[in-house]
């Protein structure tokens, strides 16, 4: 590279690039003035605070930004469900960390299901191929089948034992649990029975999915090749089968050692619960709604919207309309002797909070969800720089049609990381559970800030998505802390105070700047 | 018996008919190329062989396999290679990535490297610079070096010409004389002179038909035909 006549230098370099870039530099520079003039007006632990608390937005809104912006990026879809799948994410959360005996309950039913599923679709395949039925015919029984399977199965799963809140008895609502847990009081609720024989109904459930699983083989295959059977297929079907079985077996006490380990560990499996029950049903929803409509784009938008109304009604129906808090995990939690924590070695201390600066910075709602924030963001970006996975994405992004020519099975591709995307957000629900409290609302508001960020970083980015999340949430927060501090205004002796109703209107205004400067956001490329 | 045969296909892009009746034959080892004038419907034969615009009738055999209902991704892994017009070089991929991105099987880049250096030396040295930072030139080169990291039968090349400096030609014209010696080529080429040398045989397409077929040797000295379907050559 040094063919060229005279090397510009170093400085002609950065001027021609700001040059370039003015509109961005212009924003930025606003915003930094805009947070750093924060310090003439509070004092340094409330600066402090109101970065760290901007950044914890910051990092929330990137869990669930992240994943749209990779699912926009590489498919063109944008999920609007995605906001109430972090809302479910942090439900299913909430369930696995202050009920378990509903998560271990509900989890047996689920495990058999499963390895039906998995057990017949490669089993019945290769059967569903070499039947000639007519369409209509073909139809017609599938139909059937899918009916009448689904009211068996129903019928059969109503009858597994589900011990579980009571919506309608105050002191045994959600609520009510959530109060007890915060309490230290931990009472395993009593165990629940079969409904009749425990034989009938997983008999039931069986045969009950197992048709549908026929219904849907005779749809998929009627026209198609099926791939060829192996063994090795099966070994999902016999995972789950094994988990169903020790269940089974060992449900209750798995139920009492859940209610004897200290509440940090079941939060990190309500963690990993989340993800991966996440990741499944990202997967689900991506191959039965989203991909036999790739060709008509307005349709996945709208299906997507009306998924989000059924998981809130679906939430409200079994969780209850009324917002209830999340305890914290013991490990951020701790209070009493030597707390709180004082400055950094505080960190360690397990104290609820922490004091910096003179002022308490709380342990989990700052310092474990920026710190979550990071993880995922260099975990996802390494993903993305360092894997085969992530070289197709980024070349996905630009050009599905071409990366599918070189021999790319794109499809799978895009179920994978709709699947990520998903499990990232209900991932990030579990995570800001504890410090938003839940409500079947929570997700829309989310998602709000996860489209204004992801239009302020360039929609496709997904570096845009993490700094827009970040600009989104330290300018919300900023906005917040004026309203109590207020901004001096010159010639006046009446500071401004934007009220409440300013905050959201601020984030907009950001968007709509950003947007006009430089349309293609702040990380975009101009198209 | 030829490698590809594509017979009477049509296809359509929305409800629009672009092709409505294209034959044409390559033989195992020969170099095709594919002529007619903008809009004629060359590119879009090239697509629905890969299967990117599948046809609505007609045949496509690729080896002694029929590949009606198959996905693009599933031809091209039975050994068909793609340099699309105006490259399509990703490019937020390094030089490295955007051959690696092509691999079918493990250890493919590995393997043929080398092969690909010695066609393009020019490759080499910016193997690292992301695709945006890569001249007209050097992204043509890229692209043809993409089609040879797995080991494909057949080349489908579209426009390897096409704003490249006089020089620039010259160099891609030998490359695609190397290559070809292994692999098969249908080649879209709108310099005539440039796939006049280059190919044995040729098809003309008109307004989405296949009007014309036979050897190059034949066609140089046929002026009435080179004008009335290819313009003043």
């Amino acid at each position: 590279m040094t063919t060229t006549a005279a090397p510009p230098t170093r400085m002609r370099r950065i001027s021609e690039a700001l040059k370039r870039n003015r509109g961005r530099a212009a924003i930025v520079a606003a915003l930094a003035f805009i947070f750093l003039s924060g310090l003439f007006t509070m004092d340094a632990g409330d600066w402090m605070i109101t970065v760290l608390r901007g950044l914890a937005v910051g990092a929330i809104t990137f869990l669930v930004a992240s994943g749209l912006s990779l699912i926009f990026g590489l498919m063109d879809v944008l999920n609007l469900a995605h906001g109430e799948l972090f809302m479910l994410g942090a439900y299913v959360g909430w369930t696995v960390y202050v009920r378990p005996d509903t998560f271990i309950d509900i989890s047996l039913p689920i495990a058999i299901a499963v390895a039906v599923v998995f057990f017949c679709w490669p089993l019945v395949a290769p059967f569903a191929a070499r039947l000639s039925l007519s369409l209509v015919w073909t139809r017609v029984v599938a139909v059937v089948a899918a009916v009448a399977g689904g009211v068996i199965a129903v019928w059969a799963f109503g009858r597994f034992p589900l011990s579980i809140w009571n919506l309608e008895q105050f002191d045994q609502t959600p609520t009510a649990d959530s109060i007890a847990l915060q309490q230290g009081i931990q009472t395993v609720p009593p165990t629940a029975s079969w409904d009749g024989s425990p034989l009938v109904a997983i008999v039931g459930l069986l045969v009950g999915v197992a048709l549908v699983v026929v219904a849907f083989a005779l749809v998929r295959y009627r026209d198609a090749a099926a791939p060829p059977f192996g063994i090795r297929r099966l070994v999902p079907a016999f995972v789950a089968a094994a988990i169903a079985v020790a269940l089974l077996l060992f449900g209750n006490s798995l139920t009492d050692f859940l209610y004897e380990i200290s509440t940090t560990y079941r939060f990190f499996l309500a963690l990993i619960v989340a993800l991966i029950g996440g990741f499944a049903l990202g997967a689900m929803i991506e191959t039965s709604l989203i991909r036999p409509l790739y060709d008509r784009p307005i349709y996945q938008l709208m299906i997507t919207l009306g998924l989000g109304f059924i998981i809130i009604e679906v939430v409200r129906e079994v969780w209850g309309r009324p917002e209830f808090a999340m305890p914290k995990p013991a490990l951020f939690n701790g209070t009493g002797e030597g707390c709180p924590g004082q400055g950094i070695s505080g960190l360690f201390s397990g104290c609820s909070t922490i004091e910096i600066l003179d002022t308490r910075v709380r342990m989990y709602n700052e310092v474990f969800i920026i710190s979550v924030g990071v993880a995922v963001l260099v975990i996802i970006s390494l993903l993305i720089k360092r894997t085969r996975m992530g070289m197709i994405i980024r070349a996905g992004v630009q050009d599905r049609e071409m990366v599918e020519a070189l021999g790319v099975n794109v499809r799978q591709v895009f179920t994978l990381v709709f699947a990520l995307g998903v499990g990232l957000a209900a991932f990030g629900g579990v995570v800001a559970g504890p410090a938003l409290g839940l409500s079947p609302e929570m997700g829309s508001r989310v998602l709000l800030l996860a489209l204004i960020a992801m239009a302020v970083g360039g929609l496709t980015s997904f570096p845009g998505a993490a700094a827009g999340a970040v600009l989104v949430g330290l300018l919300q927060q900023f906005v917040i802390k004026a309203g109590s501090t207020g901004i001096p205004v010159p010639w006046s002796d009446i500071p401004f105070k934007p009220s409440p109703s300013l905050v959201p209107v601020s984030v907009i205004m950001l968007m709509i700047v950003v947007l006009l400067v430089v349309p293609e956001g702040l990380f975009g490329r101009e198209e | 018996m030829s490698l590809l045969s594509v017979r009477s296909v049509n296809t359509f892009i929305e409800q629009y008919h672009i092709l409505e009746g294209v034959d044409l034959e390559v033989g195992e080892g020969e170099i095709v190329a594919l002529l007619g004038r903008n809009g004629a419907g060359k590119t879009t034969t090239l697509k629905t062989i890969l299967g990117l615009t599948p046809p609505r009738s007609g045949v496509v055999e690729f080896a002694g396999r029929t590949l009606r209902g198959m996905r693009p991704f599933e031809i091209a892994a039975l050994g068909i290679g793609y340099v699309p017009e105006h490259r399509a070089i990703f490019r937020d991929l390094t030089v490295e990535e955007n051959l690696r991105i092509a691999e079918r099987s493990k250890g493919d880049y590995a393997r043929r490297k080398d092969l690909i250096l010695s066609l393009f030396p020019d490759l080499g040295r910016l193997i690292d610079l992301p695709g945006t930072k890569l001249s007209g030139g050097q992204q043509q080169m890229l692209a043809v070096g993409r089609a040879l990291v797995p080991d494909n039968q057949l080349l489908l090349i579209d426009e390897p010409s096409e704003g490249l400096a006089p020089i620039l030609i010259q160099q891609m014209m030998e490359a695609i004389r190397e290559l070809s010696a292994d692999t098969t080529v249908l080649l879209v080429e709108q310099n005539f002179i440039v796939a006049s040398r280059l190919a044995s045989s040729f098809v003309i397409i008109e307004e989405g038909r296949s009007v014309h077929h036979g050897a190059m040797a034949d066609l140089v000295h046929d002026d009435e035909t080179i004008r009335r379907y290819l313009g003043a050559a």
